[in-house]
């Protein structure tokens, strides 16, 4: 019972690795072979380690915590330290919980236009979701899909653009390894390591 | 050819020329009067102030603006494209003052203002959150939350507003909304037994009583529906007061044109059938367009206006007076002219129509409008349309013309002449009906205003259950402070939620709702800008506050800019606050607005109230002078109580009268009562069918019953009259009343499967009675061995 998730993902891994050397052999583009591999995962979990940089402090905040992803628009961010807090994905639903203060907010994402670009930019990725990508941003790619690449993600509307100037992608193979985003004056980066 | 169908349609001539200056006369006054369709004629009016405020706003609040939509038959996240279609396609139409189905969110401009305002408007702002520990706490707190996932947002408001009196303001509109969020839209949690259903509640800009814009807001949530290309399956569900007031009466006309049409062929069929004669029809049309005419002119005089309900019932309800032509035709002897049969049967039959009228005492005598309409119609219909029979259908029919009847079949025949050989049975009859009333304790009553409303039972079920699944349940108390200005009423509601306020807390209140929370009064602004400090003294603090965190010196400059200015701003007024945007004026225009007798009223709506006691005792100790507490449900208990008791009344003289015409006609009270025996007796038959049906006894059932007695008086009278002639005396008069009641059964009866409450009330309680009556006027006549040959 146990074993068979892995299984299922050690099956799906090298079949999309197969994909992405059959598709880079006929021309594709290596951004679409890449989110090809992703696209064959269902699921995965990792632990984070946050630090963002504000104008407004004189130091960097850390934080750290557990992501999980479940296809098809499942996401889930777990802050463990300092402050505990789960902000979860599903659809069009955006929930965030702080436990300790008893906070429970349910929001459609249309209503936080502040962190809808982010979502979209890890969740369409992960989903391997191409033409959701092309929607929301102008893609820039650098590397090697079955090996370390960067993938620049800048915001096609000026409103979101206004709120965040760019999303950097980099992973290796089909895993996102890290994210940092341009915000105004401030900078976020994500450092993520897959579970084995 | 033609000159041989001129010669032989030339008799007919009068007949068919009367019936056309009937119908053009009848269709000149309905384009004359208004024809009204407000469905609130038929509540009861006002006794109290309280009574008047509920009645105010069942008919014009803010609350009959309000559609409510489902949408099922779908999976979920088709159903929420289908749900954002919609939204966006009302939204854009300009039709709506709100559309919330979960995607809404304040504007850009609204949320400007708002925040521009904030250290006014939030209920946040007091002296202690600017001392320095009530800073220092909030900086801690807003550090904490900078490392969670919200932080792109706190970025943007955090170091502007450090002390969340925005957010806290923004929490209050997000607050009252317990609607499950899916797929980013509001859908039914638990999901239905039909399947997934996503939810959407708009309020109209049009007002509730204009009935017209209720119906295009209705045809436009359709066509957006449509337009969105829902897939095979898919269904829009709408309720609400303005889908009510445009599907009701909708489905009032749909149930009375289908009735009318259904029994004039039936009606026309058998008429054919018994009197084998097209001129039948004629003859029984002309009594029945002149009773309209009268009726119709009668109430257009009165009332200025005639209810569209009214007008298509009473035409159902003069249907009876066919039995005034079947009379005149069916009592005529063998050889006698139609003139002599008139004149000799006119002192019954006057007596039948002004005893008829008489009944109808109870429904004119009735405070509701559109009762009253009815009643009115009716009572001047049945003796102009007697009065017709009498004086102009024997002139208008060729000379000579004899119609006639086809007998009663022959068991039929016999059985009828048996019957009262039988009136022990009947008697045991109506005593078992008597006993089984008194021992279920009296009819079923009705006590549920709702059930007076002419919505169909079905549509008030799915109303129900949307409302709960949108947490927009029926409002149970109503409060309401009315005062001369906006602010005064304001103020007023204030008081009001500031006094319920510790009801909330300890639980005996789910939640309460008034204006002050999206704008409080323009004291309590300025309250709120007294305890801001200056901002020399909040810059002092607020580096105290900051002392070994890491926010740079300059990181909360526009917080004490804001603050500074906030001291000057002047207070927002009503018109400052509804004109930043559609949803800030649609969320106030429901608390507060001006009445149209002047002065204003503020509305304070609590919800889940579990404590109703505690209310009463928290509003009692309030000294507040324009203050009302409606209870909704003893109120409207109350109202249709009192209508009952008017009509009861209106029973009572109906009877006399009714008594005292007979007693006067028959020349003896003894006689009156055995002539009003079988009618009495056919009441008590349809009370115990009604209870035994499990009808409910409302208003509607009461006067029906008058109205069954006043239209078969004309049975008893007649077969009392034939009562010692020879029998073939006795079978026409006995022919006459079985067609009458047929006739007046294909009317009324076809009634009965309407499935507007009202409509079915009556046709079932006159259907039941009327054949009642009829069996127990053909049984308890007295029986011929007494009889003088």
């Amino acid at each position: 019972m146990l074993r068979r998730p892995i299984l299922r993902r050690r099956a799906a891994l090298s079949l999309a690795a197969l994909a992405a050397a059959r598709l880079a052999r006929a021309g594709e583009e290596p951004v679409a072979a890449l989110l090809g591999a992703f696209a064959a995962i269902r699921e995965r979990r990792a632990a984070f380690a946050e630090e963002k940089e504000l104008p407004e402090l004189d130091r960097p905040l850390r934080s750290h915590g557990t992501l999980s992803w479940r296809a098809p628009d499942r996401l889930e961010k777990r802050t463990a330290a300092p402050i505990e807090e789960v902000l979860r994905i599903e659809g069009e639903t955006l929930t965030l919980e702080r436990p300790q203060q008893g906070v429970r907010q349910v929001l459609g994402l249309d209503q936080a236009p502040e962190l809808r670009p982010l979502v979209e930019a890890i969740r369409a990725t992960l989903a391997g979701d191409l033409p959701a990508l092309r929607r929301h941003f102008a893609l820039a790619f650098a590397g090697d899909p079955a090996e370390g690449w960067t993938l620049v993600l800048t915001p096609l509307s000026p409103r979101v653009l206004a709120a965040v100037q760019r999303v950097t992608l980099s992973g290796r193979g089909a895993a996102i390894l890290g994210v940092e985003s341009q915000q105004g004056g401030g900078f976020t980066r994500l450092r993520i390591e897959p579970a084995r | 050819m033609r000159r041989l169908l001129a010669g032989r349609l030339r008799p007919f001539l009068p007949l068919l020329a009367a019936l056309a200056l009937l119908g053009a006369a009848n269709a000149a006054l309905l384009r004359g009067a208004g024809v009204t369709t407000d469905m609130t004629d038929f509540l009861p009016p006002p006794r109290s102030a309280a009574s008047a405020l509920l009645l105010r706003e069942l008919r014009a609040g803010a609350a009959t603006t309000l559609l409510l939509a489902g949408i099922e038959g779908a999976p979920a996240p088709e159903l929420a494209r289908l749900s954002r279609a919609l939204g966006e396609a009302l939204r854009a139409s300009g039709r709506f003052a709100f559309v919330g189905n979960g995607s809404e969110a304040l504007s850009e401009a609204e949320q400007e203002f708002l925040f521009r305002h904030r250290y006014l408007l939030s209920p946040a702002v007091t002296p202690a959150l600017f001392e320095t520990p009530g800073l220092r706490a909030r900086l801690a707190a807003l550090l904490a939350e900078l490392h969670g996932a919200a932080s792109p947002l706190l970025a943007r408001l955090g170091f502007a507003d450090p002390v969340g009196a925005f957010l806290d303001l923004l929490r209050a509109w997000t607050a009252g909304s317990a609607v499950a969020l899916r797929e980013g839209v509001w859908f039914a949690e638990p999901p239905p037994a039909t399947g997934e259903r996503a939810l959407l509640i708009a309020r109209t800009a049009a007002p509730g009583l204009d009935t017209a814009a209720q119906r295009e807001a209705v045809a436009l949530l359709r066509a957006a529906f449509a337009a969105a290309r829902p897939p095979p399956g898919a269904r829009l569900l709408v309720s609400g007061p303005g889908a009510f007031a445009a599907e009701a009466a909708a489905a009032i006309r749909a149930d009375l044109d289908r009735i009318a049409t259904l029994s004039s062929a039936l009606l026309a069929a058998f008429l054919l059938w018994r009197f084998r004669s097209l001129l039948m029809l004629l003859v029984v049309a002309v009594p029945l367009s002149a009773g309209v005419l009268a009726g119709a002119a009668a109430v257009a005089a009165t009332f200025g206006t005639i209810h569209g309900a009214a007008l298509g019932f009473g035409m159902t309800m003069l249907g009876v007076t066919d039995d005034y032509p079947i009379l005149l035709v069916t009592q005529r002897r063998p050889g006698e002219a139609l003139a002599a049969t008139a004149r000799r049967i006119w002192p019954t039959l006057r007596l039948a129509a002004l005893a008829a009228a008489a009944g109808l005492t109870a429904m004119i005598l009735s405070d509701v409008r559109g009762l009253a309409q009815l009643g009115l119609f009716a009572a001047v219909g049945l003796p102009a349309s007697a009065l017709v029979t009498r004086f102009a259908l024997p002139r208008l029919l060729p000379p000579g013309t004899a119609i006639a009847v086809r007998p009663l079949p022959a068991p039929l025949a016999r059985a009828l002449l048996a019957l009262p050989r039988r009136r022990g049975a009947a008697w045991a009859l109506l005593a078992a009906a008597a006993l089984y009333l008194l021992a279920i304790g009296g009819p079923l009553r009705e006590r549920d205003l709702a059930a007076l409303s002419p919505v169909p039972e079905a549509q008030r079920a799915l109303d129900a259950e949307l409302r709960r699944q949108l947490g927009a349940p029926e409002v149970g108390v109503l409060i309401a402070v009315t005062a001369p200005s906006a602010e005064a009423a304001l103020q007023g509601a204030e008081r009001v939620g500031a006094a319920l306020a510790p009801l909330v807390a300890r639980g005996a209140l789910g939640g309460l709702d008034f204006a002050g929370r999206y704008l409080p009064s323009a004291r309590t602004q300025r309250e709120r800008q007294a305890a801001l400090p200056d901002a020399a003294t909040l810059r002092a603090r607020l580096a105290e506050a900051a002392a070994g965190l890491p926010f740079r010196p300059a990181a909360f400059d526009r917080f004490l800019a804001d603050v500074a200015a906030s001291r000057t701003l002047a207070p927002v007024t009503p018109a400052d606050f509804a004109g930043a945007g559609p949803l800030l004026a649609a969320r106030l225009g429901a608390l507060l607005a001006p009445l149209p007798e002047g002065g204003w009223r503020a509305l304070v709506v609590p919800s889940d109230l579990r404590d109703a006691e505690a209310l009463r005792a928290a509003l009692a100790s309030l000294y507040e002078p324009g203050l009302l507490v409606v209870e909704v449900r003893p109120e409207t208990q109350a109202l249709v109580e009192a209508a009952t008791a008017r009509a009861l009344l209106g029973c009572g003289v109906g009877t006399a009268l009714v008594l005292g015409l007979l007693a006067f006609g028959l020349r003896g009270l003894g006689r009156a009562l055995l002539t009003a025996a079988p009618l009495a007796g056919g009441v008590l038959l349809a009370l115990a069918a009604l209870a035994l049906l499990g009808e409910r006894f409302s208003l509607f059932h009461l006067v029906s019953l008058l109205l069954l007695a006043g239209v078969g008086m004309d049975y008893p009278l007649f077969l009392a009259r034939s009562a010692g002639e020879p029998v073939e005396e006795r079978l026409r008069a006995l022919g006459s009343v079985v067609h009458c009641t047929l006739t007046t059964l294909l009317t009324f009866g076809l009634l009965a499967f309407c499935a507007t409450p009202v409509l079915r009330a009556i046709g079932l309680t006159v259907a039941i009675g009327i054949a009642g009556a009829a069996a127990l006027a053909a049984a308890l006549v007295p029986p011929p061995s007494r009889a003088p040959a």
